[in-house]
């Protein structure tokens, strides 16, 4: 190939693949972000409803008291203290989850409650999400730094 | 007294690379080799410093002296010694001192080069590396001193997290920094290369090494971070397009384009200022990636406590170390080498490694923006997402089908414009090979389209290497002559390529199996219940209570028979440390050759039994036997014979 016609058919391969990549990302970005609410956010955005179709994030604390779990299957009411959610959560939790943990879970809603497919805890006891540090911060019920 | 002495160490050879640093920009422009000599010692001697100094805050580690902070928060007095002393890197202070320690070895190892490398790009080399050394000591000293000190020491250390307390943290850490600095000798190749304007076959034959040594532990520290993932519970398996995952993946992919082009530049001469680029964005990547793990900025499922203020610094590092070397590039970049027309054909070498470095960096991109899409958004109108392996399925996956494509059939492509012989009837062989593979992938049961592509690709790969190595490969050679100069020969040969290649086979295979075709069964069992999976059985024999060196167990013991032989006994456990007050569980798993018996004991009694989770992962095993097989390739390839390789650009010039 001359160099000439190389260098066009060089810059005709870059600008078409760029092309598709662009195209594949946005089509990506449209279906497949999961929005992040604090229960109250929810509460806030979608009402006592929670029509919501999408795959949604969940962050908060796990309710004293209220986790229960049988054959594996596990059921906890996630709270930002102001409002509550409840999680059914049929998989393997992370070691970290406890109660009063701050917590991640990931699912659709079905009649008002979260039908998790993943539940998040971190690697570090001290460790808060940001979201919930930040959703439990605008909350005002921020319990101070867990960092020591 | 101890501790203070390291934390002089430390002080001192941050003082001494400042004036090396110094020393080199005076001494620029002249002519006086001495100079380089004087660059060599100062970079003996802050290594000799930094080792010392980390020997010191090692052993603090391992008498356990809980006078030092660093100490107390990750160390305990009853922990097995290993532990001891992987828990040095376990936190941020200690893992920097691993990466300054690391960093001062390759700048000494880069200064005792004695070969045709140029004094001046040789002291410029050593130069960029001393200015890296420098910032990350200031960013040790000035925001995360691993030699703090306590007032009044307490009785005993917190601990390690238990999470941590696994070989998975005393290995995977080390060899990805091995990977990150190595990083850092390609960039400071590159700014060297901008600085004194001098680019050839002998910088790419000398950058080429370091690269390979890089990549190789990338691909090492990362496999071992997904195999740790995969039996750690909630980390959401062997890969999860997890923030912290992409910020090694991203440096990894920027490595493998850079490893490409370079062997362009080196016998073609072509994609100079490419190569320049790539080396100078592989280090950047490395920087954002501990930017993003530190800063705490983005939600992962691998994040530790973090601090903005450290954030800051390295952002600030990253501004720096990215932006100088780019203002330069463009400046200097167009008059680095005036580029010869070579011709080549659609059909060549040249051809197939443009196309795998376009894709390699296409597909780089598109995680880079799936990264950092979030903050994005998050600082625009506050609204808080995550973006999840599903837009990667989307994106990523179909950029890199044609890479795996071409990979295959690139190895015997000439360099230049002749084609080579027989391509159309190897390639017609592979086609043939792949539609009987995909044939038999579809008649397994609970095959979909994208498993049997998948599956395609892998066999697609494997079949092309195998007739590349066939081809290439004088099998004959072994019976004449001895087996060392018939290795020798081969791995002349391209045989590290050929083996990495081969990973990537293995790896994709593994891919398949556990994405597509896994199975999971779940329930409540008690002592005495057996469950089937397939055609064996797996029998629940008993629950023991037991003491470990600094937990409290509780043991299932389950037998895995076929046809009453015994296979093997299977114990998942759940731990209680009573020092910081967790639980883990540990899972059991059988690896095997075809696949991974997975068992996670859940919680439970005498009375109503316990809960079980078992999950059967075909080829698993195969995704990190493949980044081993890579890593292997990348390793055999630097012993590569590089007279040979000057003889074969002799005689495709001509």
């Amino acid at each position: 190939m001359k160099p000439k016609y190389r260098r066009l058919v060089i810059i005709t391969l870059i600008i078409t693949i760029l092309g598709i990549a662009t195209q594949l990302i946005l089509m990506a970005l449209k279906d497949n972000i999961i929005y992040f609410y604090s229960p109250n956010d929810l509460k806030l955005k979608y009402g006592e409803t929670k029509n919501i179709k999408n795959k949604i994030r969940i962050g908060g604390l796990v309710l004293e008291d209220s986790v229960i779990i049988e054959n594996n299957k596990t059921t906890f009411i996630i709270t930002d203290r102001i409002h509550q959610i409840k999680v059914y959560f049929d998989g393997s939790l992370p070691d970290l989850f406890r109660e009063g943990q701050g917590i991640i879970a990931e699912g659709t809603f079905i009649k008002n409650n979260l039908i998790a497919s993943q539940v998040l805890a971190k690697h570090d006891e001290n460790y808060m999400p940001p979201e919930v540090a930040e959703a439990l911060k605008k909350n005002g019920v921020w319990q101070g730094d867990i960092k020591q | 007294m101890i501790p203070e002495i390291g934390h002089i160490l430390l002080i001192i050879t941050f003082v001494s690379s400042f004036i090396q640093a110094i020393f080199w920009i005076i001494t620029l422009g002249s002519k006086n080799t001495v100079n380089l000599i004087i660059l060599q010692k100062f970079a003996v001697t802050n290594f000799i410093l930094i080792s010392s100094s980390f020997s010191i805050l090692l052993y603090s580690f391992i008498i356990s002296d809980f006078s030092l902070l660093i100490v107390t928060n990750n160390s305990h007095s009853l922990k097995p010694l290993i532990y001891k002393i992987s828990g040095l890197w376990g936190n941020h202070e200690g893992s920097l001192m691993l990466w300054a320690l690391i960093l001062s070895f390759f700048t000494y190892l880069i200064s005792r080069n004695k070969s045709q490398i140029s004094f001046k790009l040789l002291s410029s080399i050593l130069g960029v590396q001393t200015l890296i050394l420098f910032s990350f000591l200031a960013f040790i000293l000035f925001t995360s001193n691993p030699f703090e000190r306590l007032e009044i020491p307490p009785l005993d250390g917190k601990g390690l997290n238990p999470l941590l307390q696994d070989p998975g943290l005393a290995f995977h850490p080390p060899i990805l920094y091995l990977g990150y600095v190595g990083l850092s000798v390609s960039f400071s190749f590159a700014v060297a290369a901008l600085i004194t304007g001098e680019i050839n076959q002998i910088w790419a034959r000398q950058i080429r090494p370091w690269i390979t040594i890089a990549w190789s532990a990338l691909t090492l520290g990362i496999a071992l971070g997904s195999w740790w993932a995969y039996y750690e519970l909630g980390w959401g398996g062997w890969w999860f397009w997890d923030p912290v995952e992409n910020a090694s993946f991203m440096p990894w992919l920027i490595a493998t384009a850079l490893l490409h082009s370079v062997r362009l530049l080196e016998t073609r001469l072509i994609l100079v200022s490419w190569t320049v680029l790539l080396a100078i964005l592989g280090f950047s990547f490395s920087l954002l990636g501990t930017f993003i793990v530190r800063s705490g900025l983005l939600t992962s499922v691998h994040a530790f406590a973090t601090d903005p203020s450290r954030g800051i610094f390295i952002l600030i590092i990253l501004t720096i170390a990215t932006g100088v070397p780019l203002i330069l590039y463009a400046i200097r970049s167009s008059d680095l080498y005036t580029e010869k027309k070579i011709e080549f054909n659609v059909f060549s070498k040249e051809t197939a490694l443009l196309i795998n470095n376009l894709f390699l960096s296409t597909a780089t991109l598109t995680i880079l923006i799936g990264t950092l899409y979030p903050l994005f958004l998050d600082a625009f109108n506050g609204e808080k997402i995550s973006i999840g392996p599903a837009y990667y399925n989307a994106t990523f996956a179909p950029i890199m089908a044609p890479v795996i494509l071409i990979m295959a059939i690139a190895p015997f492509l000439n360099w230049g414009t002749k084609i080579s012989n027989n391509l159309s009837k190897k390639i017609l062989f592979i086609i043939f090979i792949t539609l009987l593979g995909a044939l038999l992938l579809s008649m397994i049961k609970g095959a979909t389209l994208f498993s049997i592509i998948c599956g395609s690709l892998s066999i697609w790969l494997f079949s092309g290497v195998l007739i590349n190595f066939i081809s290439q490969t004088k099998l004959n050679n072994l019976k004449k002559g001895k087996f060392r100069s018939w290795l020798k020969q081969l791995i002349n040969n391209n045989l590290g390529m050929h083996i990495a290649h081969l990973g990537v086979a293995v790896f994709l295979a593994g891919v398949t199996g556990e994405q597509f075709f896994k199975t999971e069964i779940n329930g409540r069992k008690n002592i005495g219940d057996i469950i089937k999976i397939g055609d064996r059985s797996l029998k629940f024999d008993d629950v023991k209570f037991e003491d470990g060196p600094n937990y409290k167990s509780e043991m299932a013991i389950f037998t895995l028979s076929k046809n009453n032989n015994l296979i093997d006994t299977l114990k998942p456990e759940k731990r209680f440390y009573p020092v910081q007050q967790n639980q883990t569980t540990e899972a059991a798993i059988l690896s095997e050759f075809f696949g991974d018996t997975y068992l996670v004991l859940g919680d439970g009694n005498k009375e109503i039994g316990w809960s079980v989770r078992l999950y059967y992962n075909p080829l698993v095993s195969w995704i990190w036997g493949g980044a081993c097989l890579m890593a292997l390739g990348g390793i055999t390839s630097i012993f590569r014979n590089r007279k040979t390789k000057s003889n074969i650009i002799i005689r495709n010039t001509v």
